[in-house]
């Protein structure tokens, strides 16, 4: 027997019936994170002739030879790539618009300026009790300003740290998963449906893993990924069935160094790698701030223990402290404000000292210096902005170019549902026809 | 193929009116604030130079305080010296009564007392003291700038009235010491004081007769010289007053500049943010209603 109608169209709508199921299962998963569309790879059944019957019609329909998943892997990897590095930057603007809200909202410059202010105003009338009161709170304020903008910074660095060691947990689920993953996948048969699955699921690990750190893979044949950090060469991070763990320790100056596996890793990349370059930025910053605070208490210092105070006692230190942090106002009332210079008796009208401490306050450009630590982490975050929103876009124009391609559209579902639906009908009406033929023959007389 | 996934399709959606409301609404705050600058690094440079302005402006209000300061004590100082120079004018007029030698001891004794009485009235003008309580003509000192011991008047203050800033580097002293307003030339190669010359006269009169002549047309002399040194001083006071008005409208007009710049810089164009918004406005509701359309449109409800 060469062919069998009954046989082909039965294959024929059991194809139809399959592409109907593949059909729906995308429909389902439109919505879906990391679903990529199916398609049913269909080949033609038919045999090859014997000897003395090449001539003949050996026709067996059709069968399903696999699942395609339509991913195209360069597309997948840029998109990973690209998403990273908009990872690392959204992480860096975010924690760069912390810092700068910290020195700014603490209104250090302000209360820097206040107390300039105050220096100036006291000069117009030395011996003024209350002039000389105003000072004194000015200095607590700009003082109490120093220590507010140093501690948002350490607040910053907390969060930053928190937010790392999180992502750091997640990356090493997510490095277990893909092992497991990997193995699952050495168990599937090519071309079933658990074969797709299991990729879509590596794909969505290692997107989230690339979100987190700079990654780069290879593929074997049996789609198992061996994942390192950072380039091609890097540290290997998951291979096969094994992963290498990672770590952090938290160094004096506040920054993070990473180790793979017991090993010292660099992370450059993703929300990890992005939290790390805040964090440096962060102790520059936390740095500058204390240079402020320590000129501002040199200058004020020095000035006080040069002159003499309204008791006529020989001046002392205003403030104390080694940084912003601890800087505190120390003067015991406004008459140990050292207006006079040395020598003065008391009561002493004489404001040269104090003109002396005015002027060294602006030629050392202390609100200067704040203003310009503003400036340094204001400009931060006005670039990292621009760099950001182009990683951005980067990263959605890749993330479309791989949605154009593996992604869901409902529209030509629809008309895959009609298409696959006519084939399962019209397979059907060749069963009808093979039944025809048989009983035509059953009823010949 | 290209298909349109319909997960991106959504997506994309999102992101475009979710970019739209956010531009929206920072429009909207710079509208409600009236700055342009809501954080520094909206505009880094343009917020350094709004710190420099601001800065500038803080330190040139407490400017503004010491010089109106300053202009109180030279106003005080003024009148001061034009009560003293009543004062000297009043003695003068006495000292041309006493010049009269028709004149009784009993007059003398008269007109004695009413030198002694001004001298008093110039003793306490001399000790005025200014805005803040100090000595106006003893350079501040927190006591009185002159002193009686025995009759004898004598200067506390320090040798020179203290500066006052207005600001750009300028100065001016407040006030006069009292040497530079009561002590003078006394014709004979030394210098004396009004506080001496009136003492002297009033003990001329108490002696009486030729004496008291005498001793009223040597005050003529001196006290010529006394009004003419507070004349002059009232002269310096005068410039001084001046200078501190001049510098109070280059002030002004300094704190305007700083303003308007600080507007330019900062602020919101009212006109311009609120044409921008209309125009986000118009964007965002075609977008709007293209989504919906768009989005409403799929191949399911055609078939059957």
């Amino acid at each position: 027997m060469a062919s069998d109608l009954m046989s082909i169209a039965q294959s024929g709508a059991r194809v139809a019936r399959g592409a109907l199921e593949v059909t729906a299962q995308n429909i389902a998963n439109a919505a879906t994170e990391g679903y990529v569309r199916r398609s049913l790879q269909v080949e033609e059944v038919s045999a090859a002739g014997g000897p003395g019957k090449q001539n003949d019609i050996s026709l067996s329909g059709a069968r399903i030879s696999g699942i395609q998943r339509n991913a195209d892997l360069f597309r997948q990897t840029e998109a990973r790539r690209t998403a990273g590095e908009a990872a690392r930057g959204s992480a860096e603007l975010a924690g760069l618009e912390n810092i700068e809200a910290a020195i700014e909202q603490s209104r250090a410059f302000d209360l820097v300026v206040e107390f300039e202010a105050s220096l100036l105003a006291l000069t117009g009338n030395p011996t003024d009790p209350s002039l000389r009161a105003a000072t004194m709170a000015a200095a607590r304020n700009m003082a109490s300003g120093l220590n507010i903008a140093s501690d948002s910074l350490d607040a910053v660095g907390v969060g930053l740290r928190f937010e790392a060691g999180v992502a750091q947990d997640e990356v090493n689920v997510l490095t277990t998963e893909l092992a497991r993953v990997n193995i699952r996948m050495a168990r599937s048969g090519e071309g079933s449906s658990d074969r797709a699955t299991l990729l879509d699921q590596r794909d969505s690990l290692l997107e989230r893993l690339s979100g987190k750190l700079d990654i780069s893979t290879t593929y074997n044949s049996a789609g198992m990924v061996e994942v390192r950090l950072g380039g091609s060469t890097g540290p290997v991070m998951v291979s096969g069935g094994n992963v290498s763990a990672l770590a952090s320790t938290e160094q004096p100056d506040g920054t993070l160094a990473y180790t793979l596996g017991g090993a010292a890793a660099t992370v450059a990349g993703g929300l990890i790698g992005g939290k790390g370059q805040v964090l440096t930025a962060l102790v520059d910053r936390k740095a500058e701030l204390n240079a402020i605070a320590t000129g501002i208490m040199s200058t004020v210092n020095t000035a006080q223990t040069n002159g003499t105070a309204l008791d006529g006692t020989a001046g002392v230190a205003m403030f104390s402290g080694t940084g912003a942090g601890d800087m505190t106002m120390v003067l015991a009332s406004g008459t140990k404000i050292a207006t006079a210079p040395a020598g003065s008796p008391a009561n002493s009208s004489d404001a040269s000292n104090l003109t002396a401490l005015r002027d060294a306050f602006t030629n050392n450009g202390h609100a200067q210096l704040m203003s310009e630590l503003i400036f340094v982490a204001s400009a931060d975050v006005a670039g990292k902005k621009i760099t950001s929103e182009a990683l951005n876009s980067i990263a959605s124009a890749a993330r479309i170019a791989l949605d154009q391609q593996s992604g869901v559209d409902l529209d030509q579902e629809a008309a895959n549902l009609v298409r696959f639906q006519q084939a399962f009908q019209a397979s059907g009406r060749a069963m009808q026809i093979a039944g025809d033929l048989f009983d035509t023959l059953l009823g010949l007389r | 193929m290209v298909t349109v996934s319909t997960a991106a399709f959504y997506g994309r959606a999102n992101q475009q009116l979710g970019s739209l409301r956010t531009r929206a609404e920072a429009l909207q705050s710079q509208i409600g604030s009236g700055e342009r600058l809501a954080r520094s690094s909206d505009d880094p440079a343009a917020a350094a130079r709004l710190r420099v302005l601001g800065r500038q402006q803080r330190l040139s209000g407490v400017d503004a305080d010491n010089s109106n300061r300053a202009a109180a004590d030279l106003t005080l100082a003024d009148q001061s010296l034009v009560s003293m120079a009543d004062l000297v004018i009043r003695a003068k007029e006495l000292a041309l009564q006493a010049r009269s030698t028709i004149l009784s001891d009993t007059n003398f004794k008269l007109i004695e007392t009413e030198i002694l009485n001004l001298r008093q009235a110039l003793f306490t003008h001399a000790n005025a003291r200014d805005a803040a309580g100090h000595a106006l003509f003893g350079g501040e000192v927190a006591g009185a700038a002159y002193t009686e011991t025995a009759g004898v008047v004598g200067y506390l203050g320090i040798t020179d009235s203290p500066y006052t800033e207005l600001g750009d580097g300028q100065v001016v002293q407040r006030s006069l010491i009292g040497p530079d307003v009561l002590n003078f030339d006394d014709g004979a190669g030394g210098t004396t004081d009004l506080f001496v010359v009136l003492q002297n006269f009033a003990d001329a009169l108490a002696t009486g007769g030729t004496t008291a002549a005498a001793g009223a047309t040597e005050a003529l002399d001196l006290f010529d010289a006394g009004l003419e040194k507070i004349t002059s001083a009232q002269t310096v006071v005068g410039t001084r007053q001046a200078w501190v008005e001049t510098i109070g409208e280059r002030r002004v007009a300094a704190n305007e500049l700083n303003s308007e710049e600080q507007a330019e810089i900062g602020g919101a164009d009212l006109a311009s943010t609120i044409s921008r918004l209309q125009e986000l406005m118009t964007v965002l509701e075609a977008s709007q209603a293209s989504f919906v359309r768009l989005s409403g449109l799929t191949l399911f409800d055609s078939l059957n």
